[in-house]
């Protein structure tokens, strides 16, 4: 039911609903990499290797990044909404986005689990 | 009718779908409610974190790309000009950070009424200015 009216009947409450989540899953991964840093303090080269080696780190990292693409999409296609009233510049703008974002997120997903 | 909107809308040059309404767009005449400083800031911070991306991966990679890099990347962040960007980046995240949970919480009618909303845009801010404080003494000391 939440399903369906998040999707039929109030479709820009998908948008919404998802600019909410992920953004918890970004609060909740910056506390932890916050407390994480505090914690482990590293201070040379091997120990900033050694923090991001292991695997569940790179996975809530990656998770993180996820969440920030979706996040950011969402965020700067409605500015461009608010204040781009160009609907042909607009769309070369949202193309853009998407287009940055996608070669953020394979960049990132590369450079965590490569 | 439809004819007469038709008539209108050429005298005022509008194009299609625009309607007619007074602008006012001299922003100082517009007097910004505390309330109103925190969400536009969200939104400003929000689109600085966007554009600063592209480093903050670039850097992570050259961080962790060997010793030597490492060096790099430490040697330009301990240059000033580079730590008053950081502070200023910093402060965008915790900003950000701070009135997002605001958002949050007002999402679940939490802290909605006027005067409340007004105190806890005052906490966001307050917040805000405080955790950048605490990592300038930190990168300085």
């Amino acid at each position: 039911m939440l399903i369906e009216l998040l999707t039929k009947r109030y479709p820009g409450m998908r948008a919404w609903l998802t600019q909410r989540l992920s953004a918890l899953v970004m609060a909740v991964y910056s506390i932890f990499a916050v407390a994480r840093f505090l914690i482990v303090q590293p201070s040379n080269y091997g120990a900033w290797v050694d923090f991001f080696q292991p695997l569940w780190w790179r996975i809530a990292t990656l998770l993180f990044w996820i969440s920030l693409c979706i996040h950011a999409w969402l965020g700067i296609r409605d500015v461009f909404k608010d204040y781009v009233p160009n609907p042909s510049v607009r769309d070369v703008l949202d193309k853009l986005l998407v287009v940055s974002l996608w070669v953020y997120l394979v960049w990132a997903t590369w450079l965590l689990l490569a | 009718m439809q004819n007469n909107q038709q008539k209108n809308s050429q005298k005022t040059k509008l194009r299609p779908g625009q309607m007619s309404r007074p602008k006012n767009l001299n922003l100082f005449t517009i007097r910004l409610p505390i309330n109103a400083l925190v969400s536009i800031l969200h939104r400003a911070t929000g689109c600085v974190l966007f554009l600063i991306l592209p480093v903050i991966l670039l850097l992570l990679q050259l961080s962790l790309n060997s010793a030597e890099h490492y060096e790099t990347v430490i040697a330009i962040l301990h240059s000033p000009f580079i730590k008053v960007m950081l502070l200023g980046l910093a402060w965008a995240f915790f900003h950000h950070f701070f009135a997002g949970i605001r958002h949050l919480a007002m999402d679940v009618h939490w802290m909605t009424t006027l005067m409340k909303a007004r105190y806890t845009s005052k906490v966001v801010l307050v917040l805000g200015a405080l955790a950048t404080l605490v990592l300038a003494v930190k990168i300085w000391i």
